[in-house]
């Protein structure tokens, strides 16, 4: 087994202006989705991030505020999942409730070096 | 029986979900919480009217977790991080909250919130069997012996004073904690006591108090910055007590006396659990009452019979956590240990010197106790006159039962 990054990009709740009924629906598939993940124990932690970015960039290092960004660009969080490879954690994200927002998974494989 | 068994699932539920959502939303808005985990139980009583659901449990944390969800729109936060959810992902970090050890952790800081020094000491006990322990204001006052009215009032003046003084949901800075801590066990002490001294409740009420206290105590030791000699020694105290909690009240929920207690029913699994707590005590160099009450607990425990007691080592006790900790009852004490040692005239002396107002509520331990001098004088006639007094006095029903059979029994002599 090893472990994978899923990798939420986009589908920014407060610019595409949720309803409150919206939210609530789609905080619930988020819970029963992590919920599903914790119940096969595959899932491995995960952080969500708060939507306020600084870019440093450049010889320069200049520094871009975070407004600036766009919301569909944003990564909102990220899940750790054990998996067998990464057709497996295609599997798994089928599950990820956002693609009708225009939300997308990227899916990474963790960097381990063994002995 | 069903709406017994969600009442109780209720109660430990409610203490979960108010901690977790005013961590999560901050004390200033406690009143909305509450509302809300009490609505959580409104629906749920209407929907499980029919059916009770598999995993209750698993259901109520469900329905909480939408709640947070809910309050998230209707609390206007002043701290404008909790304010949004950006993304689903926010999901991630409001079910960490709903997690095992963080939903310990949340009620932890909940106990020292509980006894910041900003509350009254009576404040404090009612603040945490509600927002700890999940007792409903009429609960709190049966197992308090205070009304309700009063109850309230301490109640909305601790949450007044929590957000006045702007405490935050988090544990004592560093130099506070051993006085916070010290304060804490105190709380939890009482608590237990509640329990189970006082008779004048339900069976349910005493058996949830100590339970309760209990279940605190043993979070605590789960953090080892908590642990002490005297933390395991108030666990122990409170296994010992436990051990024989319902060999107390007969069947026919009658008292029955330390003296007359079947000793095959007291519960032996606490009793192991006590003294390894009480083991544990050795590792710390501290002293508290709490390891001189254990101490005497486990004399209790340890003879086989009323007979068997081995009053001179509890006396030995007794005289150790009156030096400690001079009050009026542990000196009443000692004079019942003296009276079991024969020690008439000791006994006498102690008695006259007790001023009866000190006692309280309490004061028909002082009568009953002169009644059983005078019983062991054979002077039978100011035994029952002492019972009489301590039957006047006698602050619930159970107690009074008791000590009027006792005077039927004198009055057979």
């Amino acid at each position: 087994m090893k472990d994978f990054m899923m990798i939420f990009i986009g589908a920014d709740y407060q610019e595409l202006g949720l309803s409150p009924e919206q939210l609530q629906e789609r905080m619930g598939k988020w819970f029963a989705w992590n919920d599903k993940m914790e119940g096969q124990g595959i899932l491995k932690g995960g952080n969500a991030l708060v939507p306020v970015v600084k870019h440093v960039s450049g010889p320069n290092r200049t520094i871009t505020d975070g407004s600036l960004v766009e919301g569909k660009e944003l990564v909102g969080g990220y899940y750790i999942v054990s998996a067998e490879n990464a057709d497996a954690v295609v599997e798994i994200a089928q599950d990820y409730p956002d693609y009708d927002l225009g939300g997308t998974v990227e899916i990474r494989e963790v960097m381990v070096f063994d002995k | 029986m069903e709406n017994k068994i969600v009442d109780h699932l209720f109660r430990h539920q409610y203490g979960k979900m108010v901690a977790i959502l005013v961590r999560f939303f901050g004390f200033s808005n406690i009143e909305t919480i509450e509302d809300a985990v009490q609505d959580t139980f409104v629906k749920a009583t209407l929907q499980w009217r029919n059916e009770i659901p598999k995993n209750p449990e698993a259901w109520l944390v469900k329905v909480a977790k939408n709640r947070t969800i809910d309050l998230l729109r209707s609390i206007k936060a002043e701290k404008n991080r909790f304010n949004k959810i950006s993304s689903g992902a926010s999901a991630i970090v409001i079910n960490e909250l709903f997690l095992d050890h963080e939903i310990e952790d949340s009620q932890l800081r909940m106990i020292f919130v509980a006894c910041h020094p900003s509350l009254k000491p009576k404040e404090q006990i009612a603040f945490a069997l509600k927002t700890i322990s999940g007792f409903s204001l009429k609960e709190i006052s049966a197992a308090l012996l205070t009304k309700e009215e009063t109850i309230q009032k301490r109640l909305s003046r601790a949450k007044k004073t929590i957000v006045k003084n702007d405490i935050q949901f988090d544990y004592p800075p560093a130099v506070d904690v051993e006085k916070r801590l010290d304060r804490v066990m105190e709380v939890l002490y009482l608590t237990f006591n509640e329990g189970f001294h006082s008779t004048n409740k339900t069976k349910l009420i005493r058996e949830d108090l100590c339970g309760e206290a209990i279940r605190l105590v043993k979070l605590l030791l789960k953090k080892e910055k908590f642990r002490s000699g005297k933390l395991y020694a108030l666990f122990a105290l409170m296994c010992f007590h436990s051990s024989r909690l319902s060999s107390k009240i007969n069947y026919k929920n009658e008292i029955v006396t330390i003296n007359d207690q079947d000793r095959s029913k007291w519960y032996f699994p606490l009793i192991k659990i006590g003294n390894d707590a009480m083991n544990k005590t050795m590792e710390y160099d501290d002293m508290s009452c709490y390891h001189y009450e254990a101490a005497i607990a486990v004399e209790h425990l340890k003879a086989r019979t009323f007979e068997n007691t081995n009053w001179n080592k509890i006396l030995g006790w007794y005289n150790k956590l009156y030096d400690l900790q001079p009050g009026v009852f542990t000196y009443l004490n000692i004079a019942i240990v003296n009276l079991q040692l024969n020690k008439l005239d000791v006994v006498k002396e102690m008695l006259d010197t007790i001023v009866v107002s000190d006692l309280e509520q309490r004061s028909y331990l002082y009568y009953g106790c002169y009644a059983d001098y005078f019983f062991k004088r054979k002077e039978i006639k100011k035994a029952i006159s002492y019972l009489d007094k301590a039957i006047n006095n006698a602050s619930n029903n159970l107690e009074k039962e008791y000590l009027i059979k006792r005077k039927k029994e004198l009055l057979a002599v």
